[in-house]
C-alpha cells in the first residue's frame, strides 16, 4: 500500500507511522513518529511547513458519493496537529495556519477555513463550516474570532528538523520537484 | 483516603448539624468535637498573587482593589494570560499608533511583548493594545468613566460613617437617656442607607462636612438614547458581542462588543486561618509563604476521626435483611472504643445559652461592634431522612492504633529476616 507516499526535500517523516495510500508530503513538513495518515478515499496532499504530532491521524475517508477521479484532501501549509487529534474529512481542502490542539476531533462535513483553532479536546461532528480564524475552545465548545491568524511555528520547525535526525529513523525523500522546493523562497525566520 | 473525585457516600454529623465527608471537617482538640466550614471563623492571613506568588499586604491589597498589578486574566475565558515576545517587525511600525518613536530608535529588529491567553488564543493584539517595549507592567490602564462618581461617593459614605461614629460617642455619654423613640434607634446603628442619606439631607445637622454638604444624589431620567436605525435589521454576529460572564468580569466596563475587552489584572487570593468560634483556638494556620501548601496547623477531621468506608451492600429490599460491609479506620496512636448507634440514639445537641432577657438582648444587637453572637457556635440536631434501619453489633468495638509500619512493604521485611 505505502508505493504511494511523495516525500518532497525538505520535509522530515519518521519511519515509525503509518502511512497509506497516495499521500503528498510538501517541504518543511515534519511528521513525528507514530502518526497515521490513511488515504482510502482519496489522496491526501499536505503542504509545506505543517507540524504533524505524535498519535495523531489524518483519515481521508471514502464516502459513498465519491467523485471518480477522487478528489484529493488538500491541507495547507503551517498547520499544526497536536498530539493525538483526529481528522477525518474527505471534504477536499483545509486551509492554512490552523491549529488542531490535543486530541481534538474533527469529524467528516467539517470544512475548515484558514487560521482556525480546534481546541484541545474539542470535538466537531456536525456538519459545518468554520471560517477564517474561528478558534474553539472550552469544553462548551465556546467559539471566537481571533483577529488574525495564528503564528506561524518556523521556529519549532526549524528545531525540530534539526533535532529529529539524531533521535529517529526517517524516511528519505523520493521526489525532487523543482517548482516546489525552489520557488518557496523560505521567509526570513524570526531569531530570538 | 476518602474520595476526592467519587461522590461522598459516608457522610459524617458536623456539631452543628451539617452532614458533610469527612475531607471537609475539622476536629477541634480543645472541645472535642466536629467542626466544619460553616461553623467556624475564617480569617485572611495574607493576600497574595497565585501566578507571581507575590505577597501582598492587606492595606496595599485594598489600594490596589485586591488585583496584582503584574499578571492579568484573559478577560474571554479567564485563564491567566502569558506574556509573549516578538521581534518588531519594520512593517509593522506605520499602522502601530505608537510606532511613531519605536521607528526612530530602533534600526534592528527589538523584542516587544504582547499578552497571550493559550487557552482561546486571545491576544492583546485583538483589541489594538500596542506591544510593550518591556516584558512586565507598563500594560495601558483603563480609567473607569465613572471614577469621578465613585470617589465622591466613597467620599460621602466615608463622611457619614464618621458622622455616624461621632454621634455614637455622643449618645453613649448620655448613656441611653433617650432611648425608646424609633426614629433616634435607627440613626443611631445606622441600619439603612435611605436613612442615612436623610440624615444627610437635612440641612440642621450640624456636623455635617463639606463632603456630605456637597453631594448632588444621582438624577434618574427618562430620557435614554434611541436605539440605533438597524437595530432590529441588522444581523446578529455573536462572536462579536461578549457572553454575560465577560462582561461582568470587568464590571465598571462591561463592554458589549470583543473588540473591547481588555486584560484583567488577576484577582489576589488569600491564606486563611481557620479558628474554632467555641474555644477560639486555631484549627488550621497556613504558612506564610505563598509558595507554600503547608499548614502550621492542621487539625483535620481526617487525623482525629476514626474513617468509614463502605466496602460492600447487597440491594435493599422492603422487608428483608441484606448485609452491609463497613471498614473502619483509627487514624490515631491510640486505641479507640467504637459504638454504633441508631440514629435516635445520638445525643442532643447540649443548650448551653442560658436564657437571656428582652432587655438584655436587645442592647446587645444595639452595639453591633461589639457584638460577638455572630461569632458564637451554634449546635443543631442533624437532618437526615432514614430509609432503612441499620442493624448493629451491640457490643463496642476495639480498633487499635494506626501502625505505621504497616504502610511499609511486608515482602521486603521477610526477605532481610529470612
Amino acid at each position: 500500500m505505502s508505493h504511494n507516499i511523495k516525500i518532497l526535500p525538505g520535509a522530515t517523516v519518521c519511519e515509525d507511522c503509518t502511512l497509506e495510500g497516495d499521500i503528498t508530503i510538501g517541504g518543511g513538513t515534519v511528521i513525528h513518529p507514530r502518526v497515521t495518515i490513511i488515504a482510502e478515499g482519496g489522496p491526501i496532499i499536505i503542504a509545506e511547513y505543517c507540524i504533524i504530532e505524535e498519535y495523531s491521524t489524518i483519515i481521508h475517508k471514502k464516502s459513498d458519493q465519491q467523485e471518480n477521479p477522487p478528489k484529493p484532501l488538500f491541507i495547507g501549509a503551517h498547520n499544526v496537529f497536536e498530539v493525538g487529534c483526529k481528522l477525518e474529512s474527505p471534504c477536499g481542502h483545509i486551509g492554512e495556519s490552523n491549529v488542531f490542539e490535543c486530541r481534538s476531533y474533527v469529524g467528516v462535513d467539517v470544512k475548515i477555513g484558514s487560521g482556525c483553532v480546534v481546541g484541545a479536546a474539542c470535538h466537531l461532528t456536525a456538519p459545518q463550516t468554520l471560517v477564517d480564524n474561528t478558534v474553539i475552545w472550552g469544553s462548551e465548545h465556546h467559539i471566537r474570532e481571533a483577529l488574525e491568524k495564528q503564528p506561524s511555528q518556523l521556529l519549532q520547525l526549524d528545531f525540530l528538523s534539526k533535532v529529529m535526525p539524531n533521535y529517529h529513523r526517517l524516511r528519505k525523500p523520493n521526489v525532487h520537484k523543482r517548482q516546489s522546493s525552489t520557488r518557496q523562497s523560505q521567509e526570513p525566520s524570526p531569531k530570538p | 483516603m476518602a474520595y476526592l473525585t467519587q461522590p461522598d457516600y459516608v457522610k459524617y454529623i458536623c456539631s452543628c448539624g451539617q452532614l458533610k465527608p469527612i475531607t471537609s471537617l475539622y476536629f477541634c482538640r480543645h472541645c472535642l468535637k466536629i467542626r466544619c466550614g460553616f461553623c467556624i471563623c475564617h480569617e485572611v492571613d495574607s493576600h497574595y498573587c497565585a501566578n507571581c506568588l507575590e505577597n501582598m499586604p492587606s492595606s496595599e491589597a485594598r489600594l490596589k482593589k485586591n488585583r496584582c498589578s503584574s499578571c492579568f486574566d484573559c478577560p474571554s475565558c479567564f485563564h491567566t494570560l502569558s506574556t509573549r515576545a516578538t521581534m518588531a517587525q519594520p512593517r509593522q511600525t506605520p499602522q502601530d499608533p505608537a510606532g511613531g518613536d519605536t521607528k526612530v530608535e530602533s534600526k534592528q529588529p527589538k523584542k516587544m511583548y504582547y499578552l497571550s491567553c493559550f487557552n482561546c488564543r486571545w491576544t492583546s493584539r485583538d483589541v489594538g493594545i500596542p506591544d510593550q517595549p518591556v516584558a512586565s507592567g507598563g500594560w495601558p490602564e483603563r480609567t473607569n468613566p465613572f471614577a469621578a462618581r465613585v470617589n465622591q461617593l466613597l467620599d460621602y459614605y466615608k463622611a457619614i460613617a464618621l458622622q455616624e461614629k461621632q454621634e455614637k460617642i455622643e449618645r453613649e455619654r448620655k448613656k441611653f437617656t433617650i432611648r425608646g423613640k424609633y426614629i433616634t434607634l435607627t440613626d443611631k446603628t445606622g441600619l439603612t442607607g435611605a436613612m442615612a442619606r436623610n440624615i444627610a439631607g437635612l440641612p440642621s445637622s450640624d456636623s455635617s462636612c463639606s463632603a456630605i454638604a456637597n453631594f448632588v444624589p444621582s438624577q434618574a431620567s427618562a430620557e435614554v438614547e434611541e436605539l440605533p436605525e438597524d437595530y432590529y435589521t441588522k444581523e446578529v454576529n455573536l462572536n462579536q458581542i461578549t457572553s454575560m460572564p465577560q462582561r461582568l468580569a470587568s464590571p465598571e466596563w462591561q463592554p458589549v462588543s470583543v473588540s473591547r475587552l481588555h486584560p484583567l489584572a488577576k484577582l489576589l487570593s488569600v491564606k486563611r486561618s481557620q479558628r474554632c468560634r467555641v474555644c477560639d483556638h486555631n484549627l488550621t494556620k497556613p504558612e506564610y509563604n505563598p509558595g507554600s501548601i503547608k499548614f502550621k496547623i492542621e487539625l483535620l477531621a481526617y487525623y482525629h476521626v476514626p474513617e468509614v468506608k463502605i466496602i460492600s451492600h447487597e440491594p435493599v429490599k422492603a422487608g428483608e435483611k441484606t448485609a452491609l460491609l463497613l471498614k473502619l479506620t483509627n487514624p490515631t496512636g491510640h486505641e479507640m472504643q467504637i459504638k454504633l448507634l441508631q440514629p435516635e440514639d445520638l445525643p442532643p445537641p447540649e443548650e448551653k445559652e442560658e436564657p437571656k432577657s428582652i432587655e438584655k438582648s436587645l442592647e446587645k444587637s444595639l452595639n453591633l461592634e461589639k457584638d460577638t453572637s455572630s461569632y458564637k457556635a451554634i449546635e443543631r440536631e442533624p437532618q437526615y431522612s432514614v430509609t432503612s434501619r441499620v442493624t448493629s453489633p451491640p457490643t463496642a468495638l476495639t480498633l487499635a492504633q494506626r501502625d505505621d509500619a504497616a504502610e511499609y512493604d511486608d515482602d521486603a521485611q521477610h526477605d532481610t529476616t529470612e
